[in-house]
């Protein structure tokens, strides 16, 4: 019953402007992040043997990223990927991971 | 109520104020998506959940979606067809309304979208996610009849489990034919993984079966690495007839099984057509389809290059270098939706990157890969040098046994974050 009510409420919202959207860069995340969660869940809503990535250290992650792309870290994909992105760009994409909730 | 008269209420509701939703604040407005599969499900509750502001409308007729991917594991009864279905209750509870019914046409120019159930939706911006349609014309004798005796399966649900029985029913011994596309089609390396499934499952219960496999092209994905999967596990039981040698079907003769080539005829005790396909139908009526019968878009935010306001996502698009994969039309989805919510507030969406990774099983606890990450450059999506490319010929420490758990927690993962 309550969906019925919701284009009205949100309606309500939007003439009293809303609640803002938290807006540091583009939503979404950095370039290449959102394709990250195909595998990488941002919840724990699946049963996988792929590591989580939110909530984790950004240095940690940076670490990963360049030892995959580098090749000193064998990998079975990542490594295929990271060398995808530069190192400005993996800062990018490590920070916003570091700020997810875990 | 039922959610269909909650639905006509709602459409009512928003067919009578065109007034109050022009004048919303910046960054709302009224998304329609037609087609809930891995693209459309996707982009719907990422424009929710980026924006709670939007009002999304997902169209889409079936209650069930049911998955390509994992499917090839359903005809070797590695899986039931139930582990393939999702319903639309997540996508629900994360603030979409769905429109339980098709999309008959969409007016480019009044930007409204007619349903199958008489209703018609307003929106400022429309994604377009129908997947694929077959070209019934394609093969003469290859109608929506014949795929009665003769699969497809290349759409999930009711083709897989027809497939499934037949090869169950089909005496050992019995030839298996399957055809491939020419590119592009749905998921290129989908038709290898399903001839070496089918023979990982003659291998155990059809031993003196064997698969045929005839092609319209003379390379595929994954080529080498399948080939040696197919040499390494089932040696002499998959022959692969390339374009070169005759592999390309010319016409079928559903009454008897047999598919005709350039070089001859092929007698099949189970035959698998995968026929060619082009953007689902509705792409077309739109006017998002050229002459190829896939839709150009724009790599930033996929907009039709043919009618502006206009979303294409998922298999009925050209994404350039980007494979039709669910992967790739869930990435495609989540940057689309961002980039929606950029435009709306009137501000640019900015350069995305976006990854694709799909993998393959030649046996239950055999996989391989393939990946690639894509940016554009010169108005397409491109590869970008250097990165992706394919799992290494020479597995070791167990490489094949950890893709096939990656390829499932994939799986797993996609479909909870889609449907969940
Ligand atoms: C055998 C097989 C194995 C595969 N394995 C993999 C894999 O391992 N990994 C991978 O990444 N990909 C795989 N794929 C590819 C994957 O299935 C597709 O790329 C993916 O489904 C594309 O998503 P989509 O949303 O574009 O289209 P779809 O998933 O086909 O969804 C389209 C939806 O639109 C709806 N629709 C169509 N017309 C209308 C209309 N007029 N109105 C309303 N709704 C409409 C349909 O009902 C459908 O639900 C596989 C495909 C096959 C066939």
């Amino acid at each position: 019953m309550h969906r019925l009510l919701l284009p009205g409420l949100a309606a309500a919202l939007l003439m009293a402007g809303g609640p803002a959207r938290a807006a540091d860069g583009p939503p979404g995340g950095p370039p290449g992040a959102s394709s990250c969660t195909g595998c990488h869940a941002n919840a724990k809503i699946a049963d996988s043997v792929i590591p989580r990535i939110a909530g984790r250290k950004a240095a940690d992650i940076v670490t990963f990223m360049r030892e995959y792309r580098s090749g000193a870290w064998p990998s079975s994909v990542m490594g295929r990927i990271a060398k995808g992105f530069d190192d400005q760009q993996i800062d990018a994409i490590a920070a916003w991971f570091a700020a997810q909730p875990e | 109520m039922s959610t269909r008269r909650h639905f006509l209420k709602l459409g009512a509701a928003a067919a009578m104020a065109p007034a109050v939703v022009s004048a919303q604040s910046a960054g709302a407005g009224r998304v329609v998506v037609i087609g809930g599969g891995f693209a459309g499900a996707t982009a719907a509750r990422t424009l929710k959940a980026l924006e709670p502001k939007l009002t999304v409308t997902l169209v889409e007729p079936n209650p069930v979606y049911t998955s390509c991917p994992f499917s090839n594991s359903v005809l070797a009864n590695l899986r039931e067809i139930g582990q393939q279905q999702f319903r639309y209750d997540g996508v629900k509870r994360a603030g979409v309304m769905v429109a339980e019914t098709s999309a008959t046409a969409v007016d480019a120019d009044a930007k409204a979208v007619t349903l199958a159930d008489g209703n018609r939706l307003s929106y400022d911006r429309l994604v377009m996610s129908p997947g694929i349609d077959f070209n019934w014309t394609a093969i003469p004798g290859y109608d929506e009849a014949a795929a009665q005796k003769m699969p497809h399966a290349w759409k999930a649900g009711a083709q897989t489990v027809l497939l499934r029985q037949q090869l169950q029913s089909m005496p050992d011994g019995g030839l298996v034919v399957m055809s491939a596309p020419a590119n592009p089609f749905r998921c290129p390396p989908g038709p290898y993984e399903r001839a070496s499934l089918i023979a990982y499952w003659l291998n155990i219960w059809k031993p003196k079966s064997k698969l045929l496999l005839l092609d319209a092209k003379d390379a595929f994905s994954k080529q080498r690495l399948f080939q040696n999967g197919w040499a390494e596990l089932y040696p002499g039981k998959i022959e692969w007839v390339p374009l070169s040698q005759g592999g390309k079907v010319t016409s079928v003769d559903p009454a008897t099984l047999t598919l005709i080539t350039e070089f001859g005829s092929h007698k099949a005790a189970v035959a698998n057509v995968i026929p060619p396909q082009r953007a689902g139908a509705i792409a077309a009526q739109a006017g998002v389809a050229d002459r190829t019968g896939w839709c150009p878009v724009e790599p930033v935010a996929f907009e039709s290059t043919l009618r502006p306001g206009i979303h294409v996502l998922g298999d009925a698009a050209i994404m350039g270098g980007m494979p039709k994969s669910a992967f790739a039309a869930n990435a495609q989805a989540k940057v689309c939706a961002a980039a929606i919510v950029e435009l709306l507030a009137g501000r640019k969406a900015p350069d995305p990157i976006l990854i694709n990774t799909c993998y393959s099983l030649v046996a239950a606890d055999y996989g391989i890969s393939i990946a690639g990450v894509y940016r554009p450059t010169n108005g397409q999506l491109a590869d970008i040098p250097g990165a992706g490319g394919v799992s290494p010929l020479e597995a070791v420490g167990g490489l094949r046994g950890q893709e096939a758990l990656y390829a499932a927690s994939w799986f797993r993962t996609i479909t909870a974050e889609v449907y969940g």
